[in-house]
């Protein structure tokens, strides 16, 4: 069942490009999804117009089949979960959880067990007379969390909820998140520009770029199948090689690096857009960890540049004719990588993915 | 639909905005520059005459004005940074005592204050009373006349706004900043010429800005040193001789320099703000370790403060004295506390006290409507015109009293629909309404600074939660903005109870606030009523200071959050 529709969604500032240029998506009951991409490109925006905090320019909001694009925000039933938080700072954790309530009227007694059990929900019972800026980031931010969910409503939104918070208690609040959403079971819609989040914790991804949508999928297609060049590039470390594409064949197509190395990529291995046709260029996305050192003699040689070493992996730079490539061997790898050595890479074309290059 | 339903309630807030910022302030700047050009022999021409210095009345005015305020910001600069620098940057024994009372200067009363140095320094005072005897001759030898009395009030009403812009840079400047210098290999004087000097320019500009559009503004200063060749003596002179073109024409001229004064300051401001971007922890000052240097700092801090804080102490004494008992003394010879039994007593002074109280209580009821919905309507909505009200607002705080008292008397000499067709020239009311277009831009200001501290999504997120507008604004907004509107009216009432400079040209016997009260007291030389009159003013300044000291404090948790 489809809870929220954007129809040709539209948003520009004055005198400026669309900073969110006709986006159309769907979502389903249930769903965690995603908004993903750089900062500014319009997935906050897309964020604060569902919410009703800014008008679009063009294009519809349907929550279900009621058209709410130009409803105030309090009557669309929706929890913020805002990147400040946002909390009131006169009142006490508890007249935070509650306010939503107050202003739908609930009894006293109803509103006071919703509350606690609220507060009991992202654990923070027993803090409820506490002042929030006596609150921790992490508390704070559960408080928020809290107040939004208290209410019930239809659709969470969260703008970049976890940016305020140190790497560990990220990581912890993660998977909090996670496992709220499959209790409350909670339609939701994530902003965040981190796709180590996205990966982790959606359902689906919309991957926007300057306003506009480039891919919408699981976690699985977004990292194996990028749509666009944009997408290889921002998920994950990419090498985007330069080719062209030789022969086509009913199974595969066969493409030629710029050094002239040959590749056989089977078809389903590309963006939907690329156009297959001999003598037309194309982007080879390669996952630095799809690339491995190899005696064979059809490969790429190249000598070691600088290697970091980030604990599970080995991040090394190779330079070779065809530019810099990035390669990540496992730590565990018997072979060390020294710095200055003539080493060849193994490129396999059932690893690389094509995309369209303009 | 909604959205048409907010856009009409944008509109209407926008048209209340702009109706009454034109029927109370530029409105009456229009009628003013109307009457200025009136003569049909006259029109422009009467405006040359500014630049013909030293021959026109016009010109020899400006002038005068214009030496003075530059004067005034050299002096007033001087002693700003150095007791700044002073108090900021060593540590000698009493310094907190001392920083507490360099401030004292903001608690002086416009009309008695001025007659304080005047008592204390010119023709009969007492320094040239004492200094006289010692050298045995006429007192009036040392005594401070004309312009050089005006210098001596304007450089200590003034310095506070040098004495606090620069503090506040020199407490947030980081050490880091210096050590780094230091760590470059820049010497001590280097240090200062090149790092710490340029992080101060702002703070020095903004207040020497702020000191110049005063000085420009003095009108009792000049009054009670004998002082008539500056613009708004000059205005006050064609008023009262009844020239009310003449009157319009110099505050015309007054006005643009006040509003060239005010673009350059926000401008300005806008540009260069230094904020250091570490967090540092408090400033570490210098240690004096020498007990010669120590004791020397110590004499140098002791003697500013006390020069500082002698009009105040002036006051009280001359609160306690007996009229009519100070001729050939330093001091009055005679103390009493009837002073003060009187003002409860005589229903003459009684009655300026409730006049000045209602007025100002009205004024401020105003401001605080004006003040706040201006500046919600300015910080939180965007609509065309958003610029053109911002600088509206701000504009009677850079116009001179004068200039507000002249353009209020053309524009409410006839009837007007803002005046509900009535004259108010002549009324209660006109003085009232002088005291909220004056001090509208306090409220304004201290809600404004409070709506910025307030994150927007605080707001937002009352409406996601399903508040409507106004009860958000009612259960989220007002509460955390109250310390700010509160802050900002209780200045205003403050600002209007002591006001003389507007209320001189507007009052009417038959309301007599108590700055006319105080001005009628020191005209028949009771300085004894005038100054228990002073002490009373005094006492709100102070209060009001303590109550919004308190308020600032509670703020914490705002920037907190």
């Amino acid at each position: 069942m489809t809870v929220l529709r954007l129809e040709g969604l539209t948003k520009t500032f004055q005198r400026g490009a669309n900073v969110v240029d006709a986006i159309d998506l769907s979502i389903s009951a249930g769903e965690f999804f995603t908004l993903l991409g750089p900062s500014g490109c319009g997935k906050s925006t897309t964020l604060r117009m569902i919410a009703g905090f800014e008008e679009p320019t063009s294009g519809r909001i349907l929550f279900g089949d009621r058209d709410v694009t130009y409803d105030p925000p309090n009557r669309r039933g929706i929890g913020f979960v805002f990147q400040s938080y946002a909390l009131f700072p006169h009142l006490s954790v508890a007249r935070n959880v509650a306010f939503g309530l107050e202003v739908r009227k609930v009894p006293r007694s109803e509103l006071n067990d919703r509350v606690s059990s609220a507060l009991k929900e992202v654990q923070l019972t027993g803090l409820d007379s506490m002042r929030v800026d006596q609150l921790s980031g992490g508390q704070q931010q559960r408080v928020a969390l809290a107040r939004a969910l208290v209410i019930r409503p239809k659709l969470l939104l969260l703008d970049e909820p976890l940016s305020n918070l140190d790497a560990k208690l990220r990581e912890e609040t993660r998977a909090a998140l996670r496992s709220l959403h499959s209790t409350t079971k909670v339609t939701t819609i994530y902003v965040t520009h981190d796709q180590s989040e996205a990966m982790s914790m959606s359902d689906r991804i919309a991957v926007l770029n300057a306003g506009r949508i480039h891919q919408v999928g699981t976690p699985d297609e977004i990292y194996e199948r990028p749509a666009t060049k944009f997408v290889a590039q921002f998920i994950g470390h990419t090498n985007l090689l330069e080719a062209t594409v030789s022969t086509v064949s009913e199974r595969s197509v066969v493409v030629a690096l710029a050094d002239g190395t040959e590749l056989t990529v089977p078809l389903d291995r590309r963006a939907a857009d690329v156009i297959l046709k001999p003598g037309e260029r194309v982007g080879v996305c390669v996952r630095a960890e799809s690339l491995q050192f190899t005696d064979d003699s059809n490969s790429i040689s190249g000598v070691l540049g600088d290697v970091e070493y980030t604990g599970p992996v080995r991040s090394c730079v190779v330079k070779t004719a065809l530019g810099d490539i990035e390669v990540e061997v496992p730590s565990s790898a018997t072979a060390r990588p020294v710095k200055g050595e003539t080493v060849k890479l193994k490129l396999s074309g059932s690893a690389v993915h094509l995309v369209k290059v303009s | 639909m909604s959205i048409w339903r907010k856009r009409i309630t944008t509109g209407a807030v926008f048209v209340f905005l702009g109706l009454v910022l034109w029927g109370y302030v530029v409105g009456p700047m229009v009628a003013t520059f109307r009457e200025s050009v009136s003569n049909p022999e006259g029109g422009l021409t009467e405006y040359v005459r500014f630049f013909d210095f030293g021959r026109s009345a016009q010109g020899e005015s400006m002038l005068g004005s214009l030496v003075i305020s530059f004067l005034s910001v050299i002096t007033a600069g001087l002693a700003g940074v150095f007791l700044a620098v002073l108090l900021q940057r060593w540590e000698f024994p009493l310094r907190r005592v001392c920083q507490v009372l360099v401030l004292v200067p903001i608690a002086l009363p416009p009309l008695m204050g001025v007659e304080a140095f005047v008592l204390l320094y010119g023709i009969g005072g007492t320094f040239p009373q004492i200094l006289g005897q010692l050298f045995n001759t006429s007192p009036t030898t040392f005594a401070l006349n004309g312009f050089a009395g005006v210098l001596l009030v304007h450089t200590l009403t003034m310095y506070p706004y040098f004495y606090l812009s620069v503090s506040a840079a020199l407490s947030q400047s980081d050490d880091a900043l210096e050590e780094a210098a230091y760590s470059l290999g820049a010497s001590r004087v280097q240090t200062w010429t090149r790092v710490i000097l340029p992080m101060l320019t702002p703070a020095i500009v903004a207040g020497a800005l702020l000191t110049f559009m005063s000085s420009m503004a003095s009108y009792t200063a000049p009054l009670l040193f004998g002082v008539d060749k500056v613009m708004t003596s000059q205005i006050v002179i064609a008023k009262t001789n009844g020239d009310l073109r003449f009157a319009s024409v110099v505050s015309v001229m007054l006005a643009i320099i006040s509003v060239v004064f005010l673009i350059l300051l926000q401008t300005y401001e806008q540009r260069t703000i230094y904020r250091t971007q570490s967090k540092g922890g408090a400033r570490k000052r210098q240690q004096i370790t020498r007990p010669a240097a120590k004791a020397v700092t110590f004499a140098i801090a002791a003697a500013s403060t006390v020069f500082v804080i002698l009009p105040i102490a002036m006051i009280f004494i001359l609160a306690f004295s007996v009229n009519g008992s100070w001729r050939t003394s330093p001091l009055p010879s005679q103390y009493t506390t009837q002073n003060f039994l009187n003002m409860f007593k005589d229903p003459k002074s009684w009655e300026a006290i409730i006049n000045s109280l209602q007025m100002s209580a009205i004024a401020v009821v105003g401001t605080i409507v004006l003040g706040v919905i201006s500046a919600y309507a300015i910080g939180r909505k965007r609509f065309r015109g958003r610029t053109v009200i911002d600088i509206a607002m701000m504009l009677p705080w850079a116009l001179p009293g004068t200039v507000v008292a002249i353009n209020l008397i053309t524009a409410f000499a006839t009837p007007s629909a803002f005046s509900f067709g009535k004259v108010l020239v002549g009324t209660f009311s006109i003085v009232p309404l002088a005291y909220f277009v004056r001090f509208s831009p306090l409220v304004f200001r201290s809600t404004a600074a409070a709506l910025a501290q307030l994150d927007p999504g605080i707001e937002e997120a009352a409406r996601s939660l399903g508040a409507t507008w106004w009860y958000s604004f009612r259960r989220v907004v007002l509460p955390l903005l109250y310390r700010g509107i509160a802050a900002g009216a209780l200045l205003a009432f403050v600002n209007s109870v002591g006001e003389f400079v507007a209320t001189i040209l507007i009052y009417t016997p038959r309301y007599r606030p108590l700055s006319i009260a105080i001005n009628d007291e020191l005209y028949l030389a009771n300085y004894g009523t005038a100054a228990s009159f002073g002490v009373l003013q005094v006492l709100l300044v102070v209060i009001v200071l303590i109550i919004t000291r308190r308020l600032e404090h509670q703020n914490s948790w705002q920037k907190a959050s």
